[in-house]
């Protein structure tokens, strides 16, 4: 009983990722903080390190604690619980890790809304603090201050809304009045802040259904979700990038990214430029925040495209079958035997460089791969009773499709699309980086690794920072697309 | 939870202490700009511009861009791969501004101009009478006075009609391993290509044994024929090839030395130039994959069948360098001895027979007409007369060029049997022909060199060169390594990789941005002098609106600014006005002017 416990405590196992994951960062700042060349400590990086190691060593030590406390009580006690508050100071540091699991740690009885109110408030924190470092610029974009005043305002409303959350909604039960807070969310995540649109809809939904036993799938999808650290912080990457895309349109400044300064050509990072400059004197961190746009736009439509047509076509030829399923698979064969990333080659090489017609090559390649897979959902969900049920009443065949069937094969094609959107931003990145891409002075992942390429010798932070950010985004995808499969299996857990 | 609300506070609080302070954009701009006058409203939307160019300029085209930008323009980039590609692009004339270089490879200021610029010039896409005089009227001139001329084409040129807008002026830089090669023998020219001959190894024993390897990056060759290429893939071959009547010192002055001719002369009113022959430079041929001496001796019939097919257009079918040599009225053996002495050399002094017979052993005591009669030994030299259809000094620099190798009259008369006007590209084999010493079927290598090397074959891969055994044997002037690889390499990257790692021992033309890695890698040596080398915008001259305004062309002329090009190459490049520029110094400079630009834009505007 108490062996399981501690395996199933998802308190422990998230404390002891936190712990270990700043850990290696730890490392890594200590790493960095020393100039090997000139033998000596830099001392902001060695700053950043102690607070990192502080917060690692309290996170330990806070797990041992954990630990302990459900070996001996089979529960985690009181005073353990309320280090957490303690350990939410390291939000400070931006150390996401040590957050999340203080704030899972500080509540005892959660739900899916909690987690979703706690990565909304983060969220906001994180993309203020971002902006915010516009401030050590030369000068900011003209809507930067009344943006970042929003910004703010919106981000305290978004945590008095995780306090209500946390008071409010109990289980399945959501206090009526909660309705306005959800309404409010949902204007808030024009910011970007999909969390908070997310948040908004479970609590309209709940509040809908109060006490409702039918909608425990939808329920349990988020629960299983919000419970897997690993996708949620996927999930958080994406949509601090995607937030942060939609809030830099205000508090950044194009230019910056864009237009050659021959004043500050290949600076090394400091404040005004956290990133570095590149060689034309452009401020990397901008371009790589304006790239992210881009990167997230090709990546997202150029997945939805093939989605949308795949589905289609695979949903028709798996409900026909026959000769409609033969022509069509056929075809989508031809389709499918030219090599993807060749097929967009030539698309670009004959329409020209530019970002639709990138989408379209980078669509065009991946329709036969969805085909295939709705084909094969819908082969399998049109065998079941109620498909039957409803043929048997008269429904039209579109109306089978696309109500009954469609949506019970959709959760193998959402998991894919995720996997697949990272491999999507990889393709961008690869097309910019043989000039086949954007046009080359727009900011676009690929674009910057390019350029910082021929430079990894002597100034290699261009190429390392741009690199990062497509890893994390990509992987961040990978990780939301592992968790959306366990939420959306029946048969696990 | 208290903390995180505090900690929201104290963000809050950062953000309005710091909002006083922040200066934004509009805040910037405003203290830069004097309040703008109340003049009449001028359209301020952007004007269109399309520029194109290869992705080897990525670079210099970003900076174009992002200065036409500033000042106003909406550049659409037409960003080509490769010539090829850039090359069908221009001739459609799909642009308004072309991204272009030339590369002054004879050194005199003539060849700068008359092929870019003259009204039917070989690239000129220019018809404009003032400057065909101008380009006349300088190439008869010396040095001192032609000064003034290049200054009044440049005015035309750029300043008063903007054809083209300048960028800058590029550095000639080789990086060396120096710790294989001997430093000091590998020359770095102003104008000539690399001399191969000069080149020796630290240790000498491994002459004969292990080869010089360089790189280049083209591996497709235009021709071996030297009259029938001038581009970067076989101008430093066909140099060290053959073999021609003086050359180019390392700063472009006219030298016998390493060339066919023990001395030259111009004789009185610079129309006439004579040339005393060296007899010890035999032909090679590669017999089984070895390069052998053929026994025949480069004499004075093969520069006259060389220099008579270099100025004939119709000589070879695709012909590209004959506009070098139009000035070339006759070339004739002299067998005359007592008319050198009748006649005086052009700086007034001495015979030219004194000049010629100037620093010899044995005086001229005998002229032959029959090659094989020479014996310099002896006293039996040839002597070849140029005449000039005008008095044109500079003459001379286009002898030095590699298009006035030469070539082996036997042999080409022997393997061109074909008719030029009915050549069938099918069908006939031209002598030089890359395919017959490419590696494979067609291979049937009939090249005869006159140079200190001879190709013996290639592929896709290498070149393989091998010492001409019969090219000045026991000189200093012999070539010192036995075989020479040259790798094709066409990425700039790979090449310096190749280097650093020993798999070649010399990059010619080490792009400006790889200096600091070259000089932080102690077995290299960066050598680097200012080349000829100019980039310029070249406008469209037919169908755009560049064509028909002048003060479109001035508002880009206006908008580039050089001093930030050379910014970005770090210093690395030097201020241009015209193609002449590295040859001439004729004081003119063009000074980026946002003030100009505006008024001509505006004018251009206000046309339309």
């Amino acid at each position: 009983m108490i062996k399981t416990n501690l395996k199933t405590s998802q308190e422990y196992s998230k404390a002891f990722f936190a712990w270990v994951v700043s850990l290696a960062l730890s490392v890594i700042l200590l790493l960095s903080s020393y100039d090997f060349s000139a033998n000596a400590v830099k001392p902001y990086v060695f700053l950043a390190f102690s607070a990192y190691a502080l917060f690692t060593i309290t996170q330990f030590f806070l797990t041992l604690k954990i630990r302990r406390d459900i070996l001996r009580h089979g529960d985690i006690a009181r005073s353990t619980r309320s280090l957490g508050y303690v350990q939410l100071l390291s939000i400070l540091t931006g150390n996401l890790f040590i957050v999340t699991s203080a704030f899972h740690l500080v509540k005892r009885q959660k739900n899916p809304e909690y987690t979703l109110a706690v990565y909304t408030l983060l969220t906001g924190i994180f993309v203020i603090a971002v902006s915010a470092l516009n401030l050590f610029k030369p000068y900011v974009s003209d809507t930067f201050l009344p943006s970042m005043f929003s910004l703010v305002i919106i981000t305290i409303f978004h945590f008095i809304a995780l306090l209500l959350v946390a008071k409010y909604v109990q289980g399945n039960k959501v206090a009526p009045f909660m309705i306005w807070i959800a309404c409010l969310l949902i204007l808030t995540s024009i910011t970007g802040n999909i969390f908070a649109l997310l948040l908004g809809l479970n609590l309209l939904f709940k509040i809908r259904n109060n006490g409702n036993p039918a909608t425990a799938k939808w329920e349990s999808i988020w629960e299983k979700l919000t419970q897997n650290t690993t996708a949620m912080i996927g999930l958080f990457f994406i949509i601090f990038l995607f937030s942060i895309s939609v809030c830099s349109l205000l508090t950044f400044d194009y230019a910056m990214a864009t237009e050659n300064n021959y004043g500050a050509i290949l600076l090394h990072p400091s404040l005004a430029y956290p990133l570095g400059t590149d060689n034309f004197g452009r401020c990397l961190f901008s371009r790589i925040v304006f790239g992210a746009r881009t990167s997230l736009i090709v990546g997202i439509v150029s997945t939805a495209i093939p989605v949308v047509i795949g589905g289609i076509l695979g949903a028709v030829s798996g409900y026909y079958g026959r000769h409609t399923d033969n022509i069509i698979m056929r075809f989508l064969d031809i389709l499918y035997a030219v090599p993807g990333i060749l097929l967009a080659i030539a698309i670009i090489a004959a329409f020209g460089a530019n970002t639709v017609n990138l989408i379209v090559a980078l669509s065009v390649g991946a329709i036969p791969t969805y085909a295939r897979t709705m084909r094969a959902n819908v082969l399998l969900v049109s065998t079941f009773e109620y498909v039957d049920a409803a043929r048997a009443f008269g429904s039209r065949d579109s109306a089978i499709i696309f109500k009954h069937i469609v949506p019970n094969s959709l959760a193998p094609m959402i998991v894919k699309s995720t996997l697949t959107i990272g491999a999507a931003v990889i393709s961008t990145s690869s097309l910019s980086f043989l000039g086949l891409g954007v046009e080359p002075h727009i900011p676009e992942w690929g674009n910057i690794l390019k350029l910082g390429s021929t430079y990894l010798e002597t100034h290699s932070y261009m190429a390392i920072y741009p690199g990062l950010a497509i890893i994390a985004l990509v992987l961040s995808f990978n990780f939301l697309g592992d968790g959306l499969r366990d939420a959306l299996d029946p048969k696990l857990g | 939870m208290k903390k995180s609300s505090l900690l929201v506070l104290l963000l809050t609080f950062v953000l309005v202490a710091s909002g006083c302070s922040v200066k934004t954009k509009t805040d910037v701009a405003d203290k830069t700009n004097e309040p703008a006058p109340t003049e009449t409203v001028t359209d301020q939307s952007p004007v269109d511009i399309e520029l194109l160019g290869m992705s080897a300029s990525e670079s210099d085209l970003n900076i174009i861009r992002d200065q036409l930008t500033k000042n106003g323009f909406n550049v659409k980039l037409n960003i080509q791969p490769d010539y090829g590609s850039f090359k069908a692009q221009e001739d459609a004339g799909n642009f308004d501004i072309a991204h272009s270089g030339w590369t002054t490879v004879t050194g005199n200021p003539d060849y700068a101009v008359r092929s870019l610029f003259k009204t039917g010039g070989d690239y000129s896409i220019l018809a404009d009478s003032e400057i065909d005089n101008l380009i006349d009227q300088a190439a008869t001139e010396s040095p001192e006075k032609y000064t003034e001329t290049y200054k009044q084409l440049e005015q035309r040129l750029v300043f008063d009609k903007a054809y083209i807008a300048p960028l800058y002026i590029s550095l000639k830089s080789q990086a060396v391993n120096k710790d294989i090669l001997n430093v000091d023998s590998v020359r770095l020219s102003k104008s000539r290509a690399l001399a191969w001959e000069d080149i020796d190894f630290n240790d000498t024993s491994k002459r004969n044994t292990d080869p010089l390897i360089l790189t280049q990056a083209a591996s497709v060759l235009t021709s071996l024929d030297p009259i029938k290429g001038n581009d970067g893939s076989i101008n430093q071959l066909n140099t060290n090839m053959y073999v021609r009547l003086i050359n180019l010192t390392d700063d472009d002055k006219i030298t016998s030395d390493g060339s066919l001719s023990y001395n030259h002369t111009i004789a009185e009113g610079n129309s006439e130039y004579y040339f005393i022959l060296r007899d010890d430079i035999n032909f090679a041929k590669i017999d089984n994959k070895k390069a052998v001496d053929t026994g025949e001796r480069v004499g004075a019939d093969d520069v006259i069948f060389s220099l008579d097919r270099a100025k004939d257009k119709n000589s070879v079918p695709d012909h590209r360098t004959y506009s070098l040599h139009e000035h070339i009225k006759t070339v004739e053996l002299v067998t005359d001895i007592a008319s050198l002495d009748g006649i005086k050399q052009s700086s007034g002094s001495g015979t030219i027979k004194e000049a010629l017979e100037a620093g010899l052993d044995t005086k001229i005591n005998e002229l032959v007409t029959d090659k094989t009669q020479a014996d310099n030994k002896a006293g039996k030299y040839q002597v070849v007369k140029l005449t000039t259809t005008e008095p044109f000094p500079q003459v001379l620099n286009y002898l030095a060029h590699q298009s006035a190798g030469i070539v082996s009259k036997k042999q080409v008369e022997s393997i061109n049997t074909y008719d030029v006007a009915t050549f069938d590209v099918n069908k006939d084999i031209p002598y030089g022909d890359q395919n017959t010493i490419t590696e494979g079927k067609q291979y049937n290598n009939t090249l005869y060199a006159s140079g200190p090397y001879i190709l013996s074959s290639k592929n896709d891969y290498e070149g393989i060169f091998l010492k001409n055994p019969g090219y000045r044997k026991g000189t200093s002037d012999e070539a010192n390594i036995s075989t020479v690889k040259v790798r094709f390499i066409a990425d700039a990257d790979s090449a310096l990789s190749a280097l650093r790692s020993s798999e070649i021992h010399l990059y010619y033309g080490v792009p400006e941005t790889k200096y600091e890695t070259i000089q932080s890698d102690s077995k290299l040596k960066l050598q680097s002098i200012e080349s000829n080398a100019v980039s310029y915008l070249l406008f469209n001259t037919s169908n755009r609106d560049v064509a028909k305004s002048e003060d479109l062309r001035k508002a880009v002329l206006y908008s580039i600014n050089q001093d930030e090009i050379l910014q970005f190459y770090n210093n690395n490049k030097i201020k241009a006005v015209s193609t002449v520029s590295p040859l001439v110094k004729t004081g003119n400079e063009v000074v980026a002017d946002p003030a100009k630009v505006k008024e001509f834009l505006d004018k251009y505007k206000a046309s339309k």
